[in-house]
């Protein structure tokens, strides 16, 4: 019995004894994050969202970080038509003109979608560094578009926090795969 | 895995460039619709209803502790409080006489003119929701909406003076902008010589100014700026701000006055909404949400 078959060989192979059962990928399955914790977490930095803390205008936007999140891990459940709707919400409720967040948050989602092949590449503090142009860029437009709008600038304070929202991406993503590396972790042990 | 994944990609709707260009599109188009007209309101109210609830259970843990704390040093409160209110008292027994004086000659001189008594009018106290965070304008939420007869164009008071101006109604919540937002222009008279003036906010921090003042103006740092009336909107009398420099510039021949507020819209949590009648609210409301 050797102990790597070839894959073709498998299922010609006929044997009574389960050992001669090799995986033909010995690498951890990847587990998909549970949709509690996805919409869990959306929910949460969104209700957190709404304190009055972000009144100080260099604040991170950890709705935006935990949408770029899951876009980036989730694809299948996140998508553009979520970070325009929350957009819209916050928008709503910072009394903003209509739109402006969405747009933000809908540009920074496809800037993700689009880097997201490469980004799975790489630890969590190089993603950071994508992201960082990403969400200047998502969130100078509609800044560049309200200034147009209301002839007023408003600063560069924006530019922080799309720094400090991207600095927190490594928190992000130990605190949001925590449930996940459990469960790597226990299937890691039973094999 | 990667067979999966190359399947998925052909398996998706619209390509997410498609989703991208449609979402952009929506975005500015709801952007200038908002900023140019008044048709999006309904659904900013509905979703605000919405969002009512999320906003007060996020705010739920803060507002108890608050409570809580001021429960607890609700003793030294008391004290200071009632000292203050004390000190108060003796200032305003002086004031109280002469504007009693004042009122009885006032009353006897309209009588002889014909005037009609100014209705004093009706109120409602709100407090403050949350302060939004927007550089753009300075604005507050307060927790009562057009549930309990709040309208745009509302004048906002506190003990100070004039506040600001109701924009925006939702049915439990109502968006004031203050005197200091450059949307804001309230028709004010200098209270030593009758000189009536607009002020409009957007200088600065927390600042008015009113503009456009002949060269030869007499207004002198440290005249007291009060509502004039006129207009309507704003009951006449009421303190708005104190001149804080006059500046001549004679290049174009025009001085402007800059002014402290007299109101503390920073400072405490509840404040009165004037419910001035519909009739004279109407041709404003017009106006107002053209500016916004």
């Amino acid at each position: 019995m050797s102990n790597k078959p070839e894959r073709s060989n498998l299922p010609v192979k006929r044997s009574s004894s389960l050992s001669s059962l090799q995986p033909i990928d010995t690498s951890p399955f990847k587990n998909t994050s549970g949709p509690w914790i996805v919409w869990g977490s959306i929910f949460l930095t969104w209700l957190v969202s709404l304190l009055p803390w972000r009144q100080w205008s260099p604040a991170p936007d950890i709705l935006l970080l935990t949408l770029a999140f899951w876009i980036l891990h989730e694809p299948r459940r996140v998508s553009l038509v979520w970070a325009f709707s929350l957009g819209i919400l916050i928008d709503v409720h910072d009394a903003h003109l209509f739109g402006g967040q969405a747009l933000a948050y809908v540009l920074a989602a496809y800037g993700v979608m689009v880097l997201s092949r490469r980004l799975l590449l790489f630890e969590p503090v190089v993603q950071l560094m994508h992201l960082i142009p990403v969400f200047i860029v998502a969130n100078a437009i509609p800044v560049v578009i309200q200034a147009w709008i209301s002839g007023e600038w408003v600063g560069w304070t924006w530019v922080l926090s799309a720094v400090l929202t991207a600095m927190l991406w490594p928190l992000a993503d130990f605190l949001l795969f925590l449930p996940h590396r459990r469960l790597d972790d226990a299937d890691d042990g039973s094999s | 895995m990667q067979e999966q994944s190359t399947i998925r990609l052909f398996k998706r709707g619209p390509s997410a460039e498609v989703r991208l260009a449609v979402f952009v599109v929506l975005a500015i188009a709801l952007l200038i619709t908002d900023a140019r007209s008044t048709l999006l309101e309904p659904a900013r109210q509905a979703i605000s209803v919405v969002l009512y609830p999320f906003q007060r259970a996020a705010m739920a843990p803060g507002d108890l502790a608050n409570y809580l704390s001021s429960w607890t040093d609700s003793a030294a409160l008391v004290r200071s409080e009632k000292e203050a209110l004390q000190r108060q008292r003796i200032e305003l027994a002086q004031l109280s006489t002469h504007a009693a004086q004042l009122s009885a000659e006032n009353e006897q001189l309209r009588r002889l003119l014909q005037v009609a008594d100014r209705v004093s009018q009706p109120s409602v106290a709100v407090q403050v929701f949350y302060e939004p965070p927007n550089a753009f304008s300075r604005h507050l939420i307060f927790d009562k909406g057009s549930a309990h007869g709040i309208r745009a164009g509302m004048p906002v008071i506190d003990d100070g003076g004039v506040v600001g101006q109701i924009v925006r109604v939702t049915p439990y919540t109502s968006e004031a902008a203050l005197i200091t937002d450059d949307k804001v222009s309230v028709p004010v008279q200098v209270l030593r010589n009758g000189l009536r003036l607009i002020t409009f906010g957007g200088v600065g921090a927390s600042r008015v100014e009113a503009r456009y003042l002949t060269s030869d103006i007499d207004l002198e740092v440290g005249d007291v700026l009060v509502t004039s009336g006129i207009g309507g909107l704003f009951p006449a009398g009421l303190p708005v701000a104190r001149v804080e420099s006059v500046e001549h510039d004679s290049s174009t021949g025009f001085a402007v006055a800059v002014g402290t507020p007299l109101s503390y819209p920073e400072r405490y949590r509840h404040f009165l909404v004037l419910l001035v009648p519909e009739p004279v609210l109407n041709p404003d409301n017009e106006g107002l949400h053209n500016e916004q």
